[in-house]
């Protein structure tokens, strides 16, 4: 049991609670940043790594451009190699239907300037050498995007936190949340540390609603279960992430540096609730639908299957918000996009959070939303 | 006589405790000196246990190099969690894809 204080506490040890901690103590904050079981032991640490600009909400795309732009210079910003590489994302259409939607999408895309374009099935084939393109119409191509390292990211954040002169402390769940007066106090932990502070952000991802609940805030974010696998490393035979939306479709990258496979699909229907369960369904019906995709994948071996939470919210947008509590902020919800928001969401929250407002408005990520802008590239 | 506790000390520590990814005991042993007093934490850090064998070959020598760096005993520390398929199996077998001789 300790007693101590901070300028802010933020709650949560993934790529949202690490990297706007970060951005909080170079403003100058003593940040103690409070996590649960370990750093990236929520969904962070079970996401496949993708980063892309492809969205159809305004603010989504402007907050990726903004977020690809530091993941291109976050080397240097935290001083490790966070292995960012530019392979672009390929979004295949199938039927008329899914092109149309992604022409509608690539005209609110190119308005912010983002380079992309509906590209031919040869041209897809030509991208993706051995590519099954049977049936397809041809794919949303954006060779801007990429994919990077969740865990080096996600560290090197945190170690920038101690570099400010910050905290970080491992298994210390926050059991209470005192408020007095409509403003936050304290956060205290199971261990019954307390932290006394102005300023405490929600970063608790599939947890984001519980701990919403201690300081008496509706946080509507529900965890389903997503499922992922890593095989072996091979030599380098694919560039983009490749997404198939057909009912049984799937996406998957090969990870630049060491060569391995990774990839996941979104099971219809969703299985909800905060469920690490690795199923016997994943592990055959992922294998299928990646060798149908890139027959020349069969011969390589998987290495690991697991399971994940997506953190979603009734538009399937996070919450980046205040809160009728003073003091007490909202991260949370990404609604399977944390790691790629990571960077850009967390320098325009420390902005919230310490100017008052930040660079890009968030104002369409708040808490009180009519929640009917929902994203259709999800 | 009495087992001597801890391994055999090397004459280097540029022994690789991790054959997978090849990392060594000098690596491990800077990141649990850094702060990082968990398998799971170095696991992420170093990627020791992601490999081929899963862990099997590494994740005990860690634990000992953990309890002999910060006094956490191995029995107090927490395995991460074995990953199906528990040995690597081709994507088209698990496809249930056929091979030209039409077996699986």
């Amino acid at each position: 049991m300790s007693r101590g204080t901070a300028d802010a506490v933020v709650i949560g040890g993934g790529i949202i609670g690490a990297a706007t901690g970060y951005y909080l103590a170079r403003q100058g904050l003593k940040v103690v940043l409070l996590e649960r079981a370990f750093p990236c032991a929520g969904s962070t640490g079970r996401c496949i790594g993708g980063i892309r600009a492809q969205f159809t909400h305004d603010l989504t795309i402007r907050v990726m451009l903004e977020s690809i732009k530091m993941f291109q210079e976050l080397d240097e910003e935290l001083g490790v190699d966070i292995e960012w590489y530019a392979g672009g994302y390929l979004f295949l259409a199938f039927d008329e239907q899914r092109k149309q939607s992604f022409l509608q999408a690539i005209e609110i895309q190119k308005r912010y300037g983002l380079k992309v374009e509906f590209i031919s099935k040869e041209e897809c084939c030509r991208i993706v050498p051995g590519l099954n393109a049977e049936g397809l119409l041809g794919g949303a191509w954006c060779p801007t995007d990429g994919q990077a390292n969740p865990f080096k990211v996600t560290y090197g954040y945190l170690e920038g936190i101690k570099r400010f002169r910050g905290e970080v402390l491992v298994c210390q769940e926050v059991k209470r949340i005192n408020v007095i007066g409509g403003k936050v106090v304290s956060v205290v932990t199971a261990d019954g540390n307390e932290f006394f502070t102005p300023v405490v952000l929600n970063a608790a991802g599939p947890w984001a609603e519980d701990v919403g609940k201690l300081a008496g805030v509706d946080v509507p974010v529900k965890p389903d279960r997503h499922e992922a696998l890593v095989t072996e490393a091979v030599e380098r035979c694919l560039e983009p992430m490749l997404v198939d939306y057909r009912p049984d479709g799937c996406y998957f990258v090969q990870h630049y540096g060491t060569g391995h496979f990774i990839g996941c699909y979104t099971p219809v229907p969703i299985v909800p609730g905060h469920n690490l369960d690795a199923s016997d369904e994943f592990i055959t019906e992922m294998p299928r639908r990646m060798v149908r995709l890139l027959p020349k994948l069969a011969l390589v071996k998987v290495l690991r299957h697991w399971a994940g939470s997506y953190e979603m919210t009734p538009d399937g947008n996070p919450i980046c918000s205040g809160t009728p509590v003073e003091g007490f902020y909202v991260s949370a919800g990404m609604s399977g996009h944390g790691f790629m928001f990571g960077p850009a969401l967390g320098k325009l929250m420390a902005e919230l959070i310490v100017q008052g407002r930040s660079t890009i408005d968030l104002n369409e990520f708040r808490l009180d939303r009519p929640w009917t802008k929902a994203e259709a590239m999800k | 006589m009495r087992k001597k506790k801890g391994y055999r000390k090397a004459k280097t520590d540029n022994v690789i405790v991790c054959r997978c990814e090849e990392i060594t005991e000098a690596e491990i042993r800077a990141v649990i000196r850094a702060g990082y007093h968990s398998l799971e934490e170095i696991k992420r850090i170093l990627r020791t246990g992601m490999g081929h064998c899963g862990g099997r070959g590494c994740l005990k020598v860690i634990a000992r190099l953990i309890e002999e760096e910060t006094e956490i005993p191995v029995s107090s520390q927490k395995f991460p969690t074995s990953r199906p398929p528990l040995k690597p199996l081709p994507l088209g077998l698990l496809a249930g894809y056929k091979n030209e001789q039409g077996n699986r």
